[in-house]
């Protein structure tokens, strides 16, 4: 298939990555020491560096878009802009898609983009409290606080249960992705989970969060940072580091088209993300190395499998059962451990193992001439009576 | 109905309060005087909730095209789920609690939790009939709607 003129004409170039528990340290200064590191691992100083985007979940949290912490002076950037970027978990993409204007345009010879969060320290100071988790008040146009609505917790665990009621999908299914993600993590030893092995008997026993849902279902609350250097694909040339070719990237937003016909409780945006991404790569599924879905829950994996056509829809379950997505199955899936194993970093969890992949840097995780990657997002706002809406896909590739 | 669907609360409300802004306040007024409103196209007929412009044809400005009417106050199960815990402390005692998307009989899905003595057998079990039940709290100035299984 032809590409489009844009495959390939941009590149990341530099990988900084702050993992683990950082109780003792603030979010700005986690942030400016991956950037730090992205930097350094791209071979490049920060004078270099022009442009910066601040990745958020701004959509869905609502607090996290205004406050004043920009890592850029605290590390010290010459930057020309700085802005925030992001929704709900769909951070990467969105973030890449509109840096790459500004490199287009000449504005920018090299951009970091970061993402960081403290969720874990943060609960654990909520927990003090009483509170579980990220416990917040009624949002502005939300619903349902008032009856003891979760927010995610609640809205991913129906999205479940009506794939299950629907297709007949069981919980020890859905346990095979917490499953597969875990043998996984086993293989990356910069996975919170890593030596840590799990079984479907361990899945089924953990405790009941939100039936269908176990605690084993559900993602990581983490600490941490991940940054990334983009530029041309023709300044990466010159750099130290292996450049990862970005080769398509789509969008879709299931508000578009399923939202009022209630499809969007078993399926995500993916057809027009798909169709843009492996469009301007110019790539059919089969093409694809290894895939890092988004994967808030292990429902939202399930969906995108079927939705991308690893199997027919509803069949899902039967396909992670087999252990497809797990270490040699016929498509390795999430193979840093995910969000459900390694880390929660919004789709910069996906995106940070993506370049590892292509560089050939995954350690005992590696997948074989791992030439084309395929990274999701996925979040937003949720709009009563709930739905995470943007799905995003970006492709990244050895060759540009 | 053979029950009330009316309950009044008079404790004080420990958990967090709705959110009622310039878009649902006359729901909330509705649900004060036991209706169910939905937002209904007087052009196409086709109801919405939360309030939208409709998505069939072009709209007057701020969906004027559009009102709000009362619902059945009847649908069914479209989805569920169990918490077994509870991440506001506030719904520690109601634990375990079923909180359900009902699919009105008017299209729209709405989300609350299942009251009375009839709940679904297991995931699996969806499609019971259900109606609503207004939960007055005069000391708070809003009333609450809930769902019962009727079927």
């Amino acid at each position: 298939m032809p590409k489009h003129p844009s495959s390939g004409k941009y590149a990341i170039v530099g990988l900084g990555v702050v993992a683990g528990a950082q109780p003792d340290r603030s979010e700005r200064m986690i942030a400016a020491e991956a950037a730090r590191l992205a930097i350094e691992d791209a071979g490049l100083t920060r004078k270099d560096i022009t442009g910066a985007v601040d990745l958020r979940r701004s959509g869905g949290g609502g607090d996290r878009a205004s406050y004043s912490d920009a890592f850029t002076r605290v590390l010290g950037l010459n930057n020309n802009y700085y802005y925030i970027n992001g929704r709900g978990g769909a951070l990467a993409g969105l973030g890449m898609a509109t840096a790459m204007s500004f490199i287009d345009r000449g504005i920018s010879d090299y951009v970091c983009l970061m993402g960081a969060v403290t969720d874990w320290s943060q609960a654990q100071e909520s927990k003090k409290k009483g509170y579980r988790g990220m416990a917040h008040s009624e949002k502005r146009g939300y619903w349902g606080k008032f009856v003891g609505d979760s927010v995610a917790v609640s809205h991913h665990s129906w999205m479940a249960a009506r794939h299950m009621a629907v297709y007949g999908t069981t919980s020890e299914q859905l346990g095979a992705i917490a499953v597969s993600q875990r043998q996984w993590a086993n293989l990356n030893p910069e996975a919170k989970m890593y030596g840590r092995p799990m079984t479907i008997e361990d899945h089924q026993n953990s405790p009941l969060l939100a039936e269908p849902y176990h605690i084993l279902d559900m993602s990581l609350v983490s600490d941490g940072a991940v940054a990334f250097i983009l530029t041309t694909a023709e300044r990466a040339k010159d750099l130290k580091s292996k450049a990862v070719y970005v080769l398509g990237q789509g969008f879709g937003e299931v508000s578009s088209t399923v939202w009022w016909d209630k499809k969007n409780f078993t399926h995500m945006a993916v057809e027009p993300a798909k169709k843009q991404a492996f469009g301007q790569a110019g790539i059919e599924l089969k093409d694809i190395d290894c895939v890092q879905f988004y994967d808030c829950f292990t429902a939202e994996v399930l969906f995108q499998i079927e939705d991308y056509g690893f199997c027919k829809k509803g069949e899902g379950g039967a396909f992670v059962a087999a252990g497809n997505m797990a270490p040699g199955g016929t498509i390795p899936i999430n193979t840093s451990g995910g969000l459900l194993s390694c880390y929660h970093l919004g789709d910069l969890t996906g995106l940070a193992e993506s370049v590892r992949q292509v560089r050939g840097q995954a350690g005992q995780r590696q997948i074989k001439d791992c030439e084309i990657v395929m990274t999701t997002g996925h979040g937003g706002e949720l709009v009563s009576p709930g739905m995470c809406s943007i799905h995003t896909c970006t492709i990244l590739g050895s060759q540009p | 109905m053979s029950q009330s669907n009316v309950i009044t609360i008079t404790a004080e409300w420990k958990k967090p309060r709705p959110s009622i802004d310039h878009d649902n306040v006359e729901f909330w007024d509705g649900l004060k005087e036991h209706k169910f409103l939905i937002w209904k196209c007087k052009t196409c007929g086709t109801s919405y909730w939360p309030k939208a412009y409709c998505q069939n044809h072009d709209n007057e400005p701020f969906a004027a095209n559009m009102d709000w009417v009362p619902a059945k106050g009847t649908g069914k199960i479209f989805a569920f789920n169990i918490h077994h815990t509870a991440f506001n402390p506030g719904f520690k005692e109601e634990l375990p609690y079923y909180y359900a998307l009902i699919e009105l009989d008017e299209g729209p899905l709405v989300s609350s939790t299942l009251i009375g003595d009839k709940r679904p057998k297991n995931i699996y079990d969806i499609g019971q009939k259900v109606e609503v039940v207004y939960e007055d709290h005069p000391n708070e100035g809003f009333t609450i709607p809930k769902f019962r299984i009727i079927d």
